[in-house]
């Protein structure tokens, strides 16, 4: 440990002040009729309800999402007035790294003094999303028709390729072996079961009841509507879709908001539901790998990180990232040696699915809450984004 | 309290006292109204062919709007011009009522009513030379909520018109420091009848409201009148839950609505949040210079004063996320709410903000309550009160530094407490129990009783009961809030419905002679099905009568299906029939020999009651009373058209076995048969689809 362990020494994250909806799969929900931003924002406001959390101590708002929503010229501004407070802030987003780099954002708000109190709200609806409609003179046709979410995914126009195309290079490279990665899916698929059976994963997820216009309900998300347990012997059957890649061994999309707070150290003790615990940054690194390797690129993110740090795995109280394929953690376990058994307790994006802004989110909201169950630790958090980005980030619970 | 001069006994002060107008006995015992609405507008206008005119200034605003066309109504027939005056830019509220005004009176008679009404505009600072031709004797100012300006405004008018008789329709500004008096007028304006009055004595002007039907309440002169510590106190108090818990305003109207009744932010947006959070605002501001942090506005509010932003979401953002409130939460919204509530109580109540009565009624009539908070507090007892102001405190800490006087919830058990809706007076010979309550509940029941049991105690034998000629115009029934439990509970319905009639009997049994006698504008369902159990009922020609149950539907439960048919000759029984099962509306004078025992002008029904009250059956024979079961086949009987709604031939149907059932059986057996059939209904699809079930899913289903 040769590196500074404290990327913003008075930034904390007030234990127990976060939460997130469940992650109901693509088109399965009332979540897929909403304005996303309008939902986050109230469904931010009951969970700080739930957390004895007033909304009006926070003073600044980051706000991120990948997938356009109606209103969202006005980002952070409308999305807090939903929230019920008037507080500024702004809008980032980075695919899959957005919840991240939110976390972090808001960190460095505070770190800056700008903050007392940031919030950080994540969110994405991949359901129903919108279609643009663009000016291209270079086209045949003059003008391009892109559905946000699906023809991104099949098209990264720097390589031309899809993202599952990615998934395949990087199992080829790492010579992956479909029986390995079955393993891994049916193991993962254990770990979310035994998280909800636990009641883990509904400490994290708080259930919100859809209203429609005439204020009737539409119906409560209180599950990751859409996931459901699987055999190995039904994972060995399904059919490749790419090398390593199944219908089981990738993700889902899915709609769903995730929130959290960041604060200085003396509101983190006043808002914090057990005080006692001190949640430190400790510091980041992104990385950007090959074109259409994106799964390499968390390991590689990683591997920065821990140079930069000085820690080693080893150090890791609890190891958590986001997955949409199997061959991510696998080649993560290649590259370290880490028993991919150790990693990602209590559920993971490969198995609740991948609304993309609030993914890490979810993510790091569940690998705190374990650190805490543990008695403290590292915490390492890390996943890919599109165009073969890689982001890691270490908190340190105590 | 007694009365020497008059030799007339009440349990509490009658609120008619309060503007010099005496009791409601004496009413009767005159034989005629205290005044003469003629003889006040020549006091106040002038006699005629010399005849002033009214003033409002700031009349296109939501409040001078509602009040032009209120009083323009009300004095076009004495022939007073209303001079709507407001600053030339002002946007047209005059026109926004009128299509109210064309509903209520018809498109001749509004056209007519606007004939007296004359816009004139000015520019704030001088009065039109035009204004000096219909010389002013009476301005109503609502003007925007400003202390210079107004005092600015009284200047000029008493410049130019020397002895104008000037009154404020401010909600905050005390009458010593505007210099004129008060008449604080409630939401919706052009309909309210309540305004609270700042004066010493009861001048001209308000036995004038009071002679044209609309009802002064005197009020004591502070900052903030009785209303607005209610409605800006519970904004207040609602606002302090908000913010700790985050709950949008619009779930917490839903929860206080169920609680308490009133929508505090709904209320703000539909009187229009611009005007309506600042006139809150500056009610609470200068209650906190004066009061301290119970009542300093919260900052939404000093926010929202200036924005004048709705609190409900926009239309566009219409709430997509539920709440629901814990029990440990809605706890705190309760001790809240309450808490802050009846702290502001103790405070008006140590200050004679305003009689007891008259406190609670403004709350319900005004603010929305559906039981007045000195009703609650009443049934909270001292000692909950306490407890409840003592929990308040531990969660708001702050509101514990504002006044707060626990020792006058010991005078609980005092008359004036007691007897907040139902109060009682007699001469010796002949008492009268006056019901200040338009709608029937479980305190008119209590209070009912109590006032039975006082009479009786002073020996009266001769009773009138009737309304209070103050606080209650009309009597529209029961209360239908009450049902919510029965809806679930057939038991719960059977014993309303049971206990309601026992007290109803009570004015048959325990009387030798008992006279209802209804004099405002309505009389319906379980009102009508109280008063009919007296041995006279009687009516001016003027009043309606009605059993809308049918349409809602319930089954009457106070012995409405028999007990008027057991009084009526057997030749007239289809018209008790269809006003039962028709639900329609009959005037008084078409009653009687049926339901009526005598109609006629106000002043021939007076002296026929006082009458009858005094002789009995010397003055007048009552009409024959079958005790003994007799055969009824209502719906062949009645023989109406038949319905194509068939939630209604349900209705006709189940009120028709009821009927039929309470009659064939003897006056002891019907009391609980009517009421088995009433508690029962309840609990049917037919009613929970229907107006009470819906409104309760609406109110009790948060």
């Amino acid at each position: 440990m040769t590196k500074d362990l404290n990327m913003f020494p008075e930034a904390r994250i007030p234990f127990g002040t976060w939460g997130s909806s469940y992650f109901p799969a693509w088109q399965s929900s009332p979540l897929a009729e909403v304005n996303i931003g309008q939902f986050a924002g109230e469904g931010m406001a009951l969970i700080m309800s739930k957390r004895k959390v007033p909304i009006r101590v926070l003073d600044y708002l980051v706000v991120g999402s990948t997938v356009p929503w109606h209103y969202k010229f006005w980002n952070a501004t409308v999305v807090a007035s939903c929230t019920g407070h008037r507080m500024p802030g702004h809008h980032l987003e980075q695919a899959c790294a957005t919840g991240l780099q939110a976390i972090v954002a808001a960190g460095a708000q505070v770190q800056s003094g700008s903050s007392e109190a940031a919030g950080v709200l994540t969110f994405d609806r991949t359901s129903d999303s919108p279609v643009g409609v663009f000016p291209e003179r270079r086209a045949y046709r003059r003008t391009e028709v892109i559905s946000d979410v699906w023809d991104n995914f099949g098209f990264d126009p720097s390589t031309e390729n899809a993202m599952i195309a990615s998934a395949g290079n990087v199992a080829r490279k790492y010579k992956v072996d479909r029986a390995e990665i079955d393993d891994m899916v049916a193991f993962r698929y254990q770990q979310y079961f035994q998280g909800k059976e636990s009641g883990f994963i509904q400490r994290v997820a708080v259930p919100m009841e859809v209203l429609n216009m005439q204020g009737k309900s539409m119906g409560t998300i209180a599950d990751d509507i859409g996931v459901k347990k699987i055999s190995l012997q039904a994972l060995h059957a399904m059919r490749e879709l790419e090398t390593g890649v199944t219908g089981g061994s990738q993700t889902h999309a899915a709609d769903g908001m995730a929130t959290m707070l960041v604060t200085n150290k003396e509101m983190a003790k006043q808002l914090s539901t057990r005080p006692e615990i001190d949640i430190r940054f400790v510091a980041k690194a992104e990385v950007r790998v090959h074109a259409s390797c994106m799964p390499e690129a968390p390991a590689a993110a990683v591997q920065k990180l821990l140079s930069k740090t000085g820690l080693s795995m080893n150090d890791m109280a609890v190891v958590k990232d986001h997955n949409p394929f199997a061959v991510n953690d696998a080649v993560f376990a290649k590259v370290f040696g880490y028993d991919w058994h150790k990693m990602n307790n209590n559920g993971c994006p490969l198995v609740w699915g991948h609304p993309q802004g609030p993914t890490l989110t979810r993510v790091t909201i569940e690998a705190l809450e374990e650190a805490a169950d543990l008695g403290g630790g590292y915490v390492l958090i890390f996943g890919c984004a599109a165009g073969d980005v890689g982001i890691a980030a270490v908190f340190k619970v105590s | 309290m007694t009365s020497n001069s008059q030799k007339i006994h009440a349990m509490r002060q009658p609120t008619l006292q309060s503007l010099g107008l005496g009791s409601v006995l004496e009413i009767f015992q005159n034989g005629h109204m205290p005044l003469q609405t003629a003889e006040l507008v020549d006091e106040v206008f002038g006699p005629e062919g010399q005849r002033g005119a009214m003033v409002i200034s700031g009349a296109s605003g939501i409040v001078g709007a509602g009040k032009v066309m209120q009083f323009a109504s009300r004095l076009q027939p004495y022939g007073i011009p209303i001079i709507a005056l407001d600053l030339p830019g002002a946007p047209d509220g005059l026109a926004q009522q009128y299509k109210g005004l064309q509903a209520s009176f018809g498109p001749k008679a509004a056209a007519d009513i606007m004939q007296y009404v004359v816009r004139i505009n000015y520019d704030g600072s001088s009065l039109p030379a035009a204004l000096h031709q219909y010389n002013p004797k009476f301005l109503l100012e609502a003007i925007p909520e400003n202390l210079a300006l107004k005092r600015a405004h009284y200047e000029l008018f008493r410049n130019a018109f020397p002895g104008i008789h000037i009154w404020s329709v401010t909600s905050g500004f005390p009458s010593s420091e505007l210099g004129v008096g008060i008449a604080h007028p409630a939401f919706p304006h052009e309909i309210n009848k309540i305004f609270e009055i700042v004066e010493e004595n009861p001048s001209p002007q308000t036995r004038l409201l009071w002679s044209l039907g609309l009802i002064p309440l005197k009020v004591s002169d502070n900052w903030s009148f009785v209303l607005d510590v209610f409605f800006c106190g519970l904004l207040q108090a609602c606002l302090h839950f908000c913010h700790r818990t985050n709950t949008p305003y619009w779930k917490v109207d839903k929860y206080i609505r169920k609680v308490l009744g009133p929508n505090p932010f709904r209320a703000h947006d539909v009187i229009g949040a611009k005007g309506a959070n600042f006139l809150t605002w500056s009610c609470l501001h200068h209650l906190s210079l004066h009061y301290g942090p119970l009542y300093r506005p919260e900052n939404q509010l000093e926010i929202r004063k200036e924005s004048g932003q709705n609190w409900y979401p926009l239309n566009h953002f219409r709430p997509l996320v539920n709440w629901t409130l814990d029990p440990e939460t809605e706890a705190e919204l309760n001790t809240i709410v309450m808490g802050a509530l009846y702290q502001m109580t103790s405070l008006m109540v140590h200050e004679h903000r305003a009689q007891p009565a008259v406190m609670n009624l403004i709350g319900e009539v005004c603010a929305q309550f559906t039981r007045g908070i000195l009703a609650h507090c009443r049934q909270a007892g001292p000692h909950g009160v306490r407890q409840q102001v003592a929990q308040f405190h531990k969660l708001l800490p702050e509101a514990a530094l504002s006044p707060w006087y626990p020792q006058v919830f010991d005078q609980m058990d005092s008359p004036e407490w007691q007897q907040l809706y139902v109060n009682a007076e007699h001469n010796g010979q002949v008492g009268t129990i006056t019901i200040a309550r338009e709608s029937y509940n479980r305190d008119v029941d209590a209070e009912l009783n109590r006032a039975i049991d006082w009479l009786n105690k002073q020996g009266i034998k001769s009773v009138i009961v009737t309304g209070d000629f103050h606080l209650s115009t009309q009597m529209v029934g029961a209360d239908t809030n009450e049902f919510f439990p029965a809806i679930v509970q057939a038991e719960e319905g059977i014993r309303i419905a049971a206990t309601w009639s026992a007290t109803a009997r009570r004015l048959h049994t325990e009387f030798d002679v008992s006279v209802g006698f209804i004099h405002g504008k309505r009389c319906m369902g379980g009102m009508l099905e109280l008063l009919m159990h007296c041995h006279y009922l009687i009516a001016p020609s003027s009043v309606s009568f009605a059993m809308p149950e049918v349409t809602l539907p319930v089954l009457p439960g106070m012995e409405g299906c028999h007990w008027a048919l057991r009084k009526c000759p057997e030749s007239l029984r289809i018209n008790v029939l269809h006003m039962l099962l028709t639900g329609k509306a009959v005037k008084a004078s078409e009653t009687v020999g049926w339901l009526l025992d005598v109609s006629g002008t106000m002043d021939q029904c007076l002296l026929k009651a006082w009458e009858i009250a005094n002789k009995g059956a010397k003055a007048q024979a009552p009409r024959p009373f079958v005790e003994t079961g007799f055969a009824m086949n209502s719906l062949e009987w009645a023989a109406l058209e038949p319905t194509t709604d068939p939630a209604l031939q349900g209705a006709r149907e189940a009120i028709a076995a009821c009927i039929d059932g309470a009659c064939a059986v003897g006056l002891e057996q019907a009391l609980p048969l009517q009421a088995k059939y009433s508690g029962e209904f309840m609990t049917t699809q037919l009613c929970r689809r229907g107006r009470v079930g819906s409104e309760r899913d609406k109110i009790v289903n948060v």
